[in-house]
């Protein structure tokens, strides 16, 4: 057995892969700390692993960490050093917290899992996006991976040749801090989002803005991609990330845009300044997709490959991989679930498969429910809670679902936490939040009432394959992505969807095209006869918490929000209002 | 400056009811008796609820302010334990016993109303808010009588002075808690110049760095070693 960390700057996870190349369980530090973005040491989620499998920490055979802790350490610090003394705070600030940052992995792993220590080894940071990558791709030989992310351990994006899972090449690299991934944060957080957090709200946002606007225009011009070099490159006098630990964007971006958003006004469409942070949102949209697709094309034009691996927390940036499909020489884009560091974790533990012997090449493509869970495991525990709050409807699984669709097309709101939970940060069924996608009054309330999000964020649809033909147009490059809402896609011409309330201002919509046998297909099944061929779907959480993962949290979501059903392996529930 | 000081305290309470709203919930889940699983996840529910009293009584007092100020009181779940409102170590129920998370519990519930008793002085011009800190204290309250008579019901043996030495420590490690910041404000204050020499150095030392070590063009990414750190 081989386990992969991911820790220490992003959402931190941990995967559990056998001998025979099978993702066997994933799990986020997250979903049972309870902290959203929480990136310390996954000590909980290695735990729940061992144990929901039963296994001792003695047979694990190795353990593999998500990047080389000493360059992703050195790197940012040489940078720094260049700007001093500018960059002593940053500099101070990392001298001060060399204990906390990735280095620090093995002293965790010694601390708690003693003796495991010795078996930790460390993969590069952007093979093991491409391995996570490669773990859901049906082809595995002479095809491309692109990575764009923040910072990996050396570089902020790259394009590797993977002639076969033993041979990954890496061919080209863009260098920190020109870096994607940290342009679209500082743009969030100078729109008073949290970074690692609000970026897909300023993708919602974007959807509003002006491309010929002046704003949009000043910050296509912060970035771009030099084609003497075949760099990316980032007009570092606007940004601070790389010398200062408090500020992304420096004085001169606010000399150029002006005041940035403050974080606590809420941000309206009838507001005067809704427009200008539209604007910026839509410029930082649009120059995101352009260099994006300057990569893709150079990697086209260095790998000969039309098959392309695209990982990195920029492939999050779903509203991008329309237009990346639609580039004459794309064949296919594959996308994992979780393309950031969390799903990092994923190829991580595929690494200490792989390096096991040098003949093993077939890896299973992992379920997009890996996290395992089944309710029974809280039954008796929450007997008195549920039996306090809930009124059973019923406890047969069929019946269940019956009646959750007749209740769905009466106009009701259902959440579910049902067995195991998904990989990445869309929610596809499992942990969801679902209603009629047709109905105007349930979209809304979901969205606003029972989520408490800014109006401006669109909410996903889900659907069978075949109605997705018949109202969107769908890329056959990015079949894959649709299945775990990886993508938009726009509506047709003319057609109805345009009115749709799961679609985005735009005419674009983040579709999840459902897997056969899932709980939104069977729901499908038992709705398309009476004109349901569609659901709003969320994820289940409330405001700035994690999503759910188990019946207690679907419980506090119930509690705490005007939510009133809850579909679980236990049965269907109803709130007890008093 | 007074009006810096609410919105301090404000930002760091909102934090401290969110980390005990997550405490509540780890002791909830660990709990294996239904009757404790049903206490913890109500007095979880209600940190919850107090969490959103301060995320609104905060972003009543910084929506009009300029952004520069108004986004250094920016909720963010990572505070939690960068402020140290959770543990490094993990939840209180994963590191202490059951009966001295309890004692925790009694004791700082009280403590807790002694505080707010100080943010009703800071608010005391907005009835409408002291209201809603009145109603927290009145929470907080219930939460100290109900770990108290958790403690009578499970450890009867303990006896009311016991009771009280551990809300007395309790009180000293607050203080020698609040102390200890304080010391190390002054001492970052004393050793910022030797830090900055020292970066200085260091920057100087990382001028030798060459960046191109790091490349790894035209490699097998698979054949780099899984031990090498770098």
């Amino acid at each position: 057995m081989f386990i992969g960390i991911s820790a220490y700057n992003h959402e931190s996870a941990v995967s559990l892969v056998d001998k025979e190349g099978n993702l066997i369980d994933y799990c986020k530090e997250e979903s049972l700390s309870r902290i959203k973005g929480d990136r310390s040491f996954p000590r909980r989620s290695i735990d729940r692993i061992l144990k929901n499998n039963n296994i001792q920490a003695i047979n694990i055979e190795r353990i593999i960490f998500y990047e080389k802790p000493l360059s992703a350490y050195l790197i940012p610090l040489k940078i720094a050093s260049m700007y001093i003394p500018q960059s002593n705070s940053f500099i101070i600030h990392q001298l001060r917290n060399f204990n906390k940052a990735s280095i620090s992995c093995f002293i965790d792993l010694a601390k708690y899992f003693p003796g495991n220590e010795q078996k930790l080894s460390y993969i590069d940071h952007h093979l093991a996006h491409t391995l996570t990558a490669l773990t859901y791709s049906n082809i595995q030989k002479n095809i491309c991976s692109i990575v764009v992310d923040g910072f990996g351990d050396r570089s902020t994006a790259s394009i590797s040749y993977i002639k076969d899972m033993h041979n990954i090449k890496e061919i080209w690299s863009s260098e920190y801090p020109h870096s994607l991934g940290l342009f679209y944060s500082a743009i969030t957080d100078f729109l008073g989002f949290n970074i690692n957090e609000g970026e897909y709200k300023v993708m919602g946002l974007s959807a509003y803005g002006n491309k010929d606007s002046r704003y949009a225009k000043i910050i296509g011009k912060l970035i771009n991609w030099d084609d003497c070099s075949n760099k990316i490159k980032l007009d570092l006098e606007y940004f601070s990330f790389y010398k200062s630990i408090i500020d992304s964007y420096s004085k001169n971006l606010i000399y150029l845009l002006g005041e940035p958003r403050n974080p606590f006004k809420p941000l309206l469409p009838k507001d005067d300044d809704f427009q200008k942070y539209a604007d910026i949102a839509r410029g930082a949209q649009d120059i995101t997709i352009k260099i994006l697709i300057k990569i893709f094309e150079h990697a086209y034009k260095i790998t000969n490959s039309n098959i392309f691996l695209f990982s990195g927390g920029v492939a999050l940036n779903s509203a991008s991989l329309d237009s990346l499909a639609k580039l004459d020489f794309v064949e296919e884009i594959i996308v994992p679930p979780s393309p950031g560091d969390s799903g990092a974790a994923i190829g991580t533990g595929m690494y200490g498969y792989l390096q096991s012997t040098n003949n093993k090449t077939n890896i299973t493509t992992p379920s997009l429910y890996p996290s395992k869970y089944s309710a029974s495991e809280q039954s008796d525990q929450i007997e008195k809670l549920l039996s306090n709050k809930f009124r059973l409807i019923t406890m047969n699984k069929e019946e269940s679902l019956l009646i959750t669709s007749k209740l769905i097309q009466k106009g009701e709101i259902i959440g579910t936490i049902i067995s195991n939970s998904e990989t990445g940060p869309r929610a596809l069924g499992n942990r969801s939040l679902i209603c009629n996608g047709l109905n105007k009054e349930s979209v809304e309330r979901l969205n606003t009432v029972i989520k408490n999000r800014s109006p401006f964020r669109p909410t996903a649809p889900a659907m069978k394959l075949g109605i997705a033909k018949k109202y969107y147009c769908l890329e056959d490059a990015l079949i894959t992505s649709y299945y775990s809402m990886t993508a938009t896609c726009m509506c047709k011409e003319n057609s109805i969807s345009r009115d749709f309330p799961v679609t985005h201002v735009d005419g674009s919509a983040r579709i999840q095209i459902v897997k056969e046998g899932s709980i939104l297909d069977q729901l499908l099944d038992l709705m398309s006869p009476k004109g349901i061929e569609i659901l709003a779907n969320s994820s289940i959480n409330l405001s700035g918490d994690p999503t759910c993962f188990d019946l207690i949290d679907g419980i506090m979501v119930c509690s705490l929000s005007p939510l009133e059903y809850l579909l679980t392996d236990l049965g269907l529930y109803q709130k007890i209002i008093k | 400056m007074q009006k810096n000081n609410i919105l301090n305290v404000l930002h760091e309470t909102l934090l401290a009811e969110h980390g005990s709203a997550l405490e509540m919930l780890a002791a909830c889940k660990k709990s294996k008796k239904a009757t404790h699983v049903f206490g913890y996840f109500e007095h979880a529910k209600d940190e919850y609820i107090h969490t959103k009293a301060f995320r609104e009584l905060l972003s009543k007092r910084t929506r009009l302010l300029s952004s520069s100020i108004a986004r250094k009181y920016r909720f963010n779940s990572l505070g939690l334990i960068k402020k140290g409102y959770v543990a490094r170590q993990g939840f209180l129920i994963e590191t202490m016993k059951v009966k001295d998370f309890i004692a925790y519990v009694y004791t700082n519930e009280l403590l807790a109303k002694e505080s707010f008793n100080k943010i009703l002085m800071l608010i005391e011009s907005f009835p409408e808010d002291c209201q809603v800190i009145t109603d927290i204290m009145n929470d907080e309250l219930r939460h100290h009588g109900l770990a108290k008579e958790h403690f009578l019901r499970y450890y009867p043996s303990l006896q009311p002075w016991q009771l009280r030495l551990y809300k007395f420590r309790e009180t000293i490690n607050n203080k020698t808690r609040k102390l200890y910041h304080k010391n190390l404000k002054f001492l970052e204050k004393i050793f910022l110049p030797l830090y900055s020499i020292f970066s200085v150095v260091i920057s100087i030392l990382f001028n030798y760095l060459n960046l191109h070590q790091f490349n790894r063009l035209d490699s097998n990414l698979m054949d780099i070693s899984p031990k090498s750190m770098l």
